[in-house]
Parts: C-alpha cells; sequence; structure tokens
C-alpha cells in the first residue's frame, strides 16, 4: 500500500500537467484554457527559466512547448456569437484595416470613416472601435463621424435585400454630403446570424465594393 | 357555472405573477451567472487597471499635447458581459491617474453636454446623438469645441485582456488624433503601480528583484518548537512505559538561500530547552527546504516549502528517563530522584512542511524518527512508512530577521 502510495506520488511529481481533457481535467476545464504552441526559443524568450534551453547540437527529442492561460471569461457568460468575434476581436479588426489599407493610394490619402452593423449595439461598438485603432496602426486618417442618412431614406434602404440595401446607402450617403470627395467608409458587416465572419465593405464618392 | 369558475381560476393561477417568474432552477442558474461574472470581474479590473497605469505612463513619456489641453472622458466601456460597476471603477481609475500625473498634459474636464442625448433639428432634418458626436451642437449649447474626447475600451479577448483608447478632436470633422492599443495576458501578474509614481514593466521588475535583494541571501530565524511523542501501543508491547513530556525548544541559527528566488534554502540551528525540575536540553539541527509553491517566493501571498533534516538532541534531567528502550517506571522515576538524574544524546530525522508569510513568519509541522529509539517500549510511532516509524509530531513558529 506504501509503495502503491509512494508510486502515485511520484507519478503525480513527473507527469506534466496535459492541458487535454483527460483523468485529471474535465472537458469543460479544457475548453476554458487558452493554448498556443510555441517552438523552444521562443517558449525560452518569453517564459526565461521554465523550459529547458535546446542543446547546442540540437535535442535528442522532439520537443513542443503548448504554452496555456486561463480564459478571462468563461464559456457561458456571453452569448456564443458575441464570444466567437469578441474573442479574435484584434485579429478580426486588424484583417478589415488591413484590406483597407492595401487598397491604392488615393483611397490610403482619404478620411476613413467606421460603421459596424452588428445584431447587438455592445459588440458593433468594440468592433468599430477596434476597427478604427488598427486604421490608425496602419496610418491611415481616421475621424470619428457617423455618416447619416434621412428617416426616408432609412425606411427605404431597411426594406431592401442586403445586396442592394448597402450599395443604395452609399449612393444615399454620397448624394446627401454626409459622405464626401475625400471621405471613405468602411462598413463591417455580419451578414448573417448564423455566421461568425465580418465582412468588409467600401463606400467611395458613391460607389460600394465588398473588400472581403 | 361550476366548471367555468374552476377554469377561470386556473387560468388565474397561471398567469399570476408568481406562475410568471423564474423557475427556481432559472433563478438558481441566474444567481450563478451573477456569482460567475462579479468572480471575472474582480480578477478581471486588476489587470485593466495595469493597463490604464501603462497609458498613462506612456502618455508620461510622450505627450500627446504640447500643452496642459482639456479632455473630456467621453466613454469607458468594459468587457460585454460585466456589468456597468467595473466600469465606473475603471473610469474613476483613469481619473485618479492623470490627475496624479498632470505631466500627461491631459487635463480631464467635467461636461455633461457632451455625454448627454442632444436632439437637433435643422434643414437637413432631425439628428439624435450624443453631443461629442456632434461638435455644432455642442458649440451651440456651451461652447465646448476645440476639446478633446478620449475613449476607453476594455475587452477580454481570449486569454488577452485590450484596452483600446483613442483621442478624438470636437470640431466638426471629429479627426482621431490619436490611438493605441495596450494587451495583457491572463497569465501576467498586475503590477500593481502607485498612480503617483509610474513605472515601466522593465523598472517594475527591476524594483522587485531590489525588494527581494534587500532581504539578501541570510536571514536570521528564531523558532519556537515544540516535540510531542507517541504513546506505546499497548497491543504490541508487552510491558509499555511512560512516553517522555512534550518538549519545547527555542532555536536560531542562520538560513541560507541558494538564491533570490529562494526556491532552495538550508538552515543551520542551535537550541536550547529549560523546564526547571524536568528536563534541560541542547541541540543542533539541519535542514534543507524546497519551495513547493511557484518558482519564486513572493512577497504577496504565503509560501510552502518541503523540508527534510537531521538534528542532534543531548537532554538531561527527570523528564528525560523515557528516552532509552527499557521501560520507565515509576521505580526508576524514585530511583533518579535519589542519584544522577538521566542523561540522553540521541540523533533524529525529520519531514514537514512549513508555511512562510512574506518569508517573515513561518508555520511548520514534522514528523521526526529517531532510529536510536526505535525498539523503545516508552514510545509508539505516530505513522509508519516503508517500515520507518516517526516516534514525534512537532509544530514550530518561526520569526525571522
Amino acid at each position: 500500500m506504501q509503495i502503491f502510495v509512494l508510486f502515485v506520488l511520484t507519478l503525480m511529481a513527473t507527469v506534466k500537467p496535459d492541458p487535454a481533457p483527460g483523468l485529471f481535467r474535465t472537458k469543460t476545464a479544457s475548453a476554458e484554457l487558452d493554448c498556443e504552441q510555441l517552438t523552444v526559443a521562443r517558449a525560452n524568450q518569453e517564459r526565461p527559466g521554465q523550459i529547458g534551453e535546446a542543446r547546442p547540437r540540437g535535442d535528442y527529442v522532439d520537443r513542443r512547448v503548448v504554452v496555456c492561460s486561463e480564459r478571462l471569461i468563461s464559456h457561458g457568460v456571453r452569448p456564443v456569437r458575441d464570444e466567437a468575434i469578441l474573442s479574435t476581436l484584434d485579429a478580426r479588426a486588424d484583417e478589415v484595416a488591413s484590406a483597407a489599407a492595401a487598397l491604392g493610394p488615393d483611397l490610403q490619402s482619404r478620411t476613413w470613416l467606421v460603421e459596424t452593423y452588428y445584431p447587438s449595439v455592445q459588440v458593433a461598438s468594440k468592433v468599430s472601435f477596434a476597427a478604427k485603432n488598427s486604421l490608425m496602426e496602419h496610418g491611415l486618417t481616421v475621424s470619428d463621424r457617423t455618416p447619416i442618412l434621412g428617416f426616408g431614406d432609412l425606411d427605404v434602404i431597411t426594406r431592401m435585400p442586403a445586396e442592394q440595401a448597402y450599395p443604395a446607402a452609399c449612393k444615399r450617403y454620397y448624394a446627401t454630403g454626409s459622405l464626401g470627395e475625400q471621405d471613405a467608409l468602411l462598413a463591417v458587416v455580419s451578414r448573417d446570424p448564423r455566421e461568425t465572419i465580418l465582412h468588409a465593405g467600401l463606400c467611395s464618392r458613391g460607389q460600394w465594393k465588398w473588400l472581403r | 357555472m361550476k366548471a367555468l369558475f374552476t377554469l377561470m381560476l386556473l387560468a388565474l393561477a397561471v398567469l399570476s405573477p408568481t406562475a410568471l417568474a423564474n423557475s427556481p432552477a432559472e433563478d438558481a442558474q441566474l444567481a450563478e451567472l451573477e456569482r460567475a461574472r462579479a468572480e471575472i470581474a474582480d480578477q478581471v479590473h486588476l489587470a485593466a487597471f495595469d493597463l490604464i497605469d501603462e497609458l498613462a505612463f506612456g502618455w508620461n513619456r510622450a505627450p500627446v499635447f504640447d500643452t496642459p489641453t482639456p479632455v473630456v472622458l467621453a466613454g469607458v466601456t468594459v468587457p460585454v458581459g460585466l456589468g456597468t460597476g467595473l466600469a465606473a471603477m475603471v473610469e474613476n481609475h483613469i481619473a485618479a491617474v492623470l490627475l496624479e500625473n498632470p505631466t500627461t498634459n491631459i487635463q480631464l474636464v467635467h461636461c455633461p453636454s457632451c455625454t448627454a442625448v442632444v436632439v437637433h433639428s435643422g434643414p437637413e432634418g432631425t439628428v439624435v446623438s450624443r453631443g461629442y458626436d456632434n461638435p455644432e451642437v455642442l458649440a451651440e449649447l456651451g461652447g465646448t469645441t476645440g476639446q478633446h474626447a478620449l475613449f476607453v475600451d476594455v475587452e477580454a479577448e481570449g486569454k488577452w485582456l485590450v484596452l483600446r483608447a483613442r483621442l478624438t478632436r470636437l470640431t466638426p470633422d471629429l479627426p482621431i488624433v490619436w490611438s493605441h492599443t495596450l494587451t495583457t495576458s491572463s497569465g501576467t501578474p498586475a503590477l500593481l503601480r502607485q498612480p503617483d509614481d509610474l513605472k515601466s514593466a522593465a523598472e517594475a521588475r527591476e524594483e522587485y528583484l531590489d525588494t527581494l535583494h534587500d532581504r539578501g541571501p541570510i536571514t536570521i530565524p528564531v523558532r519556537f518548537a515544540v516535540r510531542t511523542f507517541a504513546q506505546p501501543d499497548a497491543f504490541f508491547t508487552e510491558n509499555p512505559g511512560v512516553p517522555p513530556p512534550p518538549f519545547a525548544w527555542l532555536q536560531t541559527g542562520v538560513e541560507i538561500g541558494a538564491t533570490d528566488a529562494r526556491v532552495w534554502t538550508s538552515s543551520l540551528l542551535i537550541g536550547g530547552s529549560f523546564i526547571p525540575q524536568a528536563y534541560q536540553g541542547l541541540m543542533g539541527q539541519a535542514r534543507v527546504s524546497r519551495l513547493l509553491t511557484g518558482r519564486s517566493r513572493s512577497l504577496t501571498r504565503p509560501d510552502l516549502y518541503l523540508f527534510a533534516g537531521g538534528s542532534v538532541m543531548t537532554m538531561w534531567g527527570l523528564a528525560t528517563g523515557s528516552f532509552q528502550t527499557e521501560p520507565f517506571t515509576s521505580d526508576a522515576i524514585i530511583l533518579a530522584l535519589t542519584g544522577q538524574p538521566p542523561r540522553t544524546t540521541l540523533g533524529a530525522l525529520h519531514l514537514g512542511l512549513d508555511l512562510r508569510l512574506g518569508n517573515r513568519i513561518g508555520f511548520s509541522s514534522f514528523l521526526e524518527t529517531m532510529p536510536s529509539l526505535r525498539n523503545s517500549d516508552n514510545m509508539g510511532d505516530y505513522t509508519r512508512v516503508l517500515g520507518i516509524g516517526f516516534q514525534t509530531l512537532g509544530m514550530e513558529v518561526t520569526v525571522c530577521f
């Protein structure tokens, strides 16, 4: 019995904690971990002293490092779709801004406005915030101004299918002077409640174009 | 008629407020969700404060404005799913840090009309907006044009807490004049910087190391220990004797850490014991300890060490008569009273756990085996591991200088 206890204690001391669900971790607990795989060199740089350094002539075995941290907000606290968007917001905003920044030099000199169309107002404002910051990081001129449409325009446009509504809104923005010659509107759009992809569209001088 | 009345009663019962209220299971789920939210907010707010400190530190190093400039704190948003209480805390912290750091050149100003919902009707139509979204209306309301608005957003993205900030000039074009994004991960401890003495992460780490170095690798522990001895097992001992009384020791010496992290420490102590008419003793003890919690000793939370060591004790006096293998009887006590009191010298090995608070105070407990007394009729074993009997259970309180 004592040998068994000692064996179990030794096993517990030597076995590295595995983030995967198994004997010592439930599926729910594993799902709360946010893990990334790193090279030994990068892991040593980020967490010095925790991972043995690679030998000068290389390791005899293939070593991989998986760094796991607990998620700040557990699954189930926020709606699933919002969580999917928010948990990767930085990367999504950067993708949208990169697509905008990759357009021609003519558009790069414009003043960029950002609008987000998402069912939740809270999430929409966060997406807009992130997109504006990402555009600034790409060296573009960004404004906090919000283009507006009259009630009549809104009444018509909101009855149109999405394929026609965005180009129509873009034309009206330009026609009413809400968007000027030197303005470019980056619209971040969630087109379907079942998808977690954020689409991006560009409205410039009354012309609408889907970027992604 | 009776059936109709019964039906009406049933309908009333179904539509009553009690029936429309949440079921107990739903209430329990909601309560659990609120508890989870409160716990998360508790963890998140320190990390959010840390990011705000970093933001203000950046403004201190490289101010956005050359001169002190009035800025309206236009909006603070916190992770979706957490309450507005966290937003208020974050807002207060921003104000506190900026007040303590005038060199940021950001002067927070009060502007109720900026954050209020304003309705403006003109030739182009009626526009409902926040004040800071419509600077022309703001100018009409109170002449705040020319100021700047600060927007701060904190969001939890997986394991990352991300703070985004932007400064917008409140002119009709609303240009964003500055923006920044900062990130910290859930695995990173908060730096807990003082608002009036902001530091970079590197400087804060340096200060932490200086604090560790101040204590030095050597400490002087003063330890009060009590050893109790197990009763002999009446089943296995033919003629069980009397175990020694609890022995109290006062010890001091040096404790040395191998590194500043104090993962491994060793100590050399000498001690004495003096209870008139009962016993006196001297001892020497060596011990090696290994930190179990974390990779370095902490200045803020308790540390748990596992230790093992050995000691040599010499004791004399009437109460030390039990430190022998033969049974210590009342006849032997009477004999000792008339002649030379018994004297014992023995070696012991111990294993235990030590809880250190701020590396200043320690509480420890250990089991000790005395090989020369393993067959003693005067004491039993508290426990046996791999055939080794531990006759002594000890408790210690340590104060380190």
